[in-house]
């Protein structure tokens, strides 16, 4: 078998010039509107965050805690645009490493406290520390949990505040500078020597977003503390130390919500079932008013989290099946969700 | 696909099967050269038998959505698996259309969807998760004893996905993704930042070798995995990082180095990051790589590890070389010969992720 045959090469049917102009409206659209003032925001609120602890370092500082409250939240809300910049260097595992499953962050924070190591004095150097000890859930520990928020001497978890701080900040400016000095040029101009040969890439690497953020928030969000019935898991909810575990369903419903509009410009009919969805899911976790989903042990409440996480893979299974094709941008029956 | 539930009748029927019955061979399953799993028209799923015609030698109704198979060297027997993150796997004698055991994953455990039989048959080894551990683990299965649990021993790694025995040998040799799951958050990926794949090669439940991608190469799952006859392994990777910075495609030979075929960069892109099954073609010349996601086969040298040529094909993923015939499924429902084009289009039926070679 010196010679396969492989000579039936099928040219895909170009799609009508209309619907690629509609397209490449769609990305330019989402780029700029969408990707670009997420990432804005973060940076800014990641320059505040580093200014504030440089002001008042301590855990319980209600500037500082508030500082890290608008840095996450703006995390969150780009936290799904997984692509170009935020994986070079591993930076958005180093913002937002979690599921933390083995429990690494609290013991690299520890060992660190408790020989106070010298890393910690700079956020350049701090860059080399393990990505479990740095960014948004790190700090979290270092300003919310009971243990790490007291443990060692205080001028020490100043430093460390500080510099997680500093490298947030860090972080979040690198991750704008990569999309402001070319990946914003390189989605919305595709070349056939470029990452994306054609805007039908790019658009559906901008869909594909959206489906993972919605499975982020399914799986990790609401599925983690949900457990199962006989063995819920209040204490794997995401960021339960500072409250904020139901918080970021919202945001991500929100910001999700925004990408699927976009991307659903097109399709009136479809853009406003999407939103209905998204709205009702919203309006589903606003009354739940349980911030840290407490009320997965409780057969009664329990029900109304499951419901939540239904709505959300309702909203899932309308992207695929209906918002997908329309893009066509949908993936087939192996390509869709690996091994 | 989480409904497949444990019978008792499966295994009493199993114990028929594998202990009192006259012993079929895969003659008796129409003799085909290729199994594959389906989904079809009407929402089932399906376990076929494909001639290197591309007939459906027979076809089998599975409980849920199927992964790869294991088959027996000399009974009809198929061992298939669901995807994963699934805690039982179906034995099923193709002869007689149905199934005559079940193996349950011990409390703790999920297969990965691949496993392997010695080469007497007698074995079965699957691929586990201990996911509370983050441990990959090897279960092994006796097939004379209506596929009790026998045995265990370490994978080698984390993430075992495929397992494969080296020819006329007792070696095996597993592709330790690397990559760390747990039933608790999914299918998501927990350790990417940390993640060390590897390929090791057990003998007598010991990891007698183990080798690493490159330092820099540490987020390329290695998956899937094709042995020549003589012994060398090819396998397909999936890169975790920014798009394209890895090639997918790697050979090793025991007690060598790892060497990666190197693409040009517009076909290592074309792969999108991702290889869905790998295998060598008959005369162990060739090696085939197949992208559901770049919707794309590519074949390469195997001496020089190049690349030799490429086919677009919508949601292409099983490939498997068997009775001279080199074949690879898609999820259109397509099945085709490399080797003279001859295509078949299955009437309704999706092709799901690998094509077993018999």
């Amino acid at each position: 078998m010196k010679h396969l045959l492989l000579a039936a090469l099928i040219a895909l049917a170009p799609l009508p010039a209309a619907a690629q102009e509609d397209r490449q409206e769609i990305v330019d659209d989402v780029v700029q509107n969408h990707v670009l003032p997420r990432f804005e925001t973060l940076a800014a609120q990641a320059q505040n965050l580093a200014q504030t602890a440089q002001a008042d370092c301590k855990a319980d500082s209600p500037v500082l805690r508030a500082a890290y409250g608008d840095a996450f939240d703006a995390w969150v809300a780009a936290s799904h645009l997984r692509l170009g910049p935020t994986e070079v260097d591993d930076r958005a595992f180093a913002l937002a490493f979690w599921p933390d499953s083995r429990g690494v962050t609290p013991r690299v924070l520890a060992g660190l406290i408790e020989e106070e190591d010298p890393i910690a004095f700079s956020p350049e150097d701090y860059a080399d520390v393990s990505i479990a000890a740095r960014g948004f859930y790190a700090l979290e520990f270092l300003l919310y949990d009971e243990r790490i928020s007291s443990l060692g001497a205080s001028g020490y978890r100043c430093a460390l505040v500080r510099t997680v701080s500093g490298d947030i900040a860090n972080l979040s400016a690198a991750i704008l500078r990569g999309w402001r000095e070319g990946y914003a040029e390189t989605m919305t101009h595709p070349a056939p020597d470029g990452a994306y040969r054609d805007t039908g890439e790019a658009l559906k690497a901008l869909f594909q977003t959206l489906t993972t953020g919605l499975e982020f928030t399914i799986d990790l969000r609401l599925g983690r503390p949900l457990g199962t019935f006989d063995h819920p898991r209040p204490k794997r909810a995401e960021a339960w130390r500072s409250g904020r575990s139901a918080r970021h369903v919202m945001l991500s419903l929100a910001t999700l919500g925004d990408l699927a509009g976009r991307l659903a410009a097109d399709a009136p009919a479809l853009h406003m079932e999407l939103d209905a969805a998204v709205a009702r899911a919203a309006g589903r976790l606003a009354d739940l008013d349980d911030p840290i989903f407490a009320g997965v042990s409780d057969p009664e409440s329990r029900i109304r989290i499951e419901a939540l996480q239904q709505m959300v893979i309702d909203i899932r299974e309308m992207v695929r099946k209906d918002l997908g094709p329309d893009l066509g941008v949908s993936a087939g029956f192996n390509a869709l969700d690996g091994d | 696909m989480t409904g497949w539930t444990p019978g008792r009748r499966g295994f009493l029927a199993g114990m028929l099967a594998t202990g009192l019955a006259p012993r079929a061979t895969w003659a008796d399953a129409g003799a085909p050269a290729f199994l594959g799993a389906a989904a079809d028209a009407a929402g089932g799923y399906a376990l076929c038998g494909i001639g290197s015609a591309l007939d459906i030698a027979f076809r089998i109704p599975l409980p849920g959505r199927g992964h790869a198979a294991a088959t027996h060297p000399d009974r009809p027997l198929a061992v298939a698996f669901a995807r994963r993150p699934g805690a039982f796997a179906l034995v099923i004698d193709c002869a007689a259309g149905r199934e005559v055991a079940r193996l349950s994953a011990p409390e703790g455990r999920h297969f990965y969807g691949h496993g392997a039989f010695s080469s007497d048959g007698r074995w079965l080894y699957t691929t586990e998760n201990v996911y509370d551990a983050g441990r990959g683990q090897i279960g092994v299965w006796d097939a004379e004893g209506g596929f009790a649990r026998a045995d265990e021993f370490d994978s080698g790694g984390v993430g075992p996905h495929d397992i494969r025995r080296l020819p006329g040998r007792e070696t095996l040799v597993v592709a330790n993704g690397g990559i760390e799951t747990h039933p608790a958050s999914g299918r998501a990926k927990l350790n990417i930042p940390f993640m060390r794949p590897n390929l090791s090669y057990i003998e007598d439940g010991q990891v007698i070798e183990t080798i690493e991608p490159a330092p820099e190469h540490h987020k390329n799952s290695i998956r899937h995995l094709a042995v020549a006859g003589d012994g060398r392994v090819a396998f397909g990777a999936q890169w975790q990082g920014a798009a394209a910075q890895a090639p997918l495609v790697g050979f090793h030979t025991r007690g060598q180095a790892i060497e990666m075929a190197e693409p040009p960069a517009d076909a290592l892109r074309a792969m999108r990051d991702y290889v869905g099954s790998i295998a060598f073609s008959p005369d162990g010349a060739q090696v085939v790589a197949t992208s559901p996601r770049g919707g794309v086969v590519q074949v390469y040298d195997a001496r020089a590890r190049r690349l030799s040529g490429a086919l677009p094909l919508r949601d292409v993923s099983g490939v498997a070389a068997s009775g001279g015939a080199l074949v690879v499924s898609s999820g259109t429902g397509l099945l085709r010969r490399l080797d003279d084009g001859a295509e078949r289009a299955a009437e309704g039926l999706r092709w799901d992720n690998h094509l077993v070679a018999l």
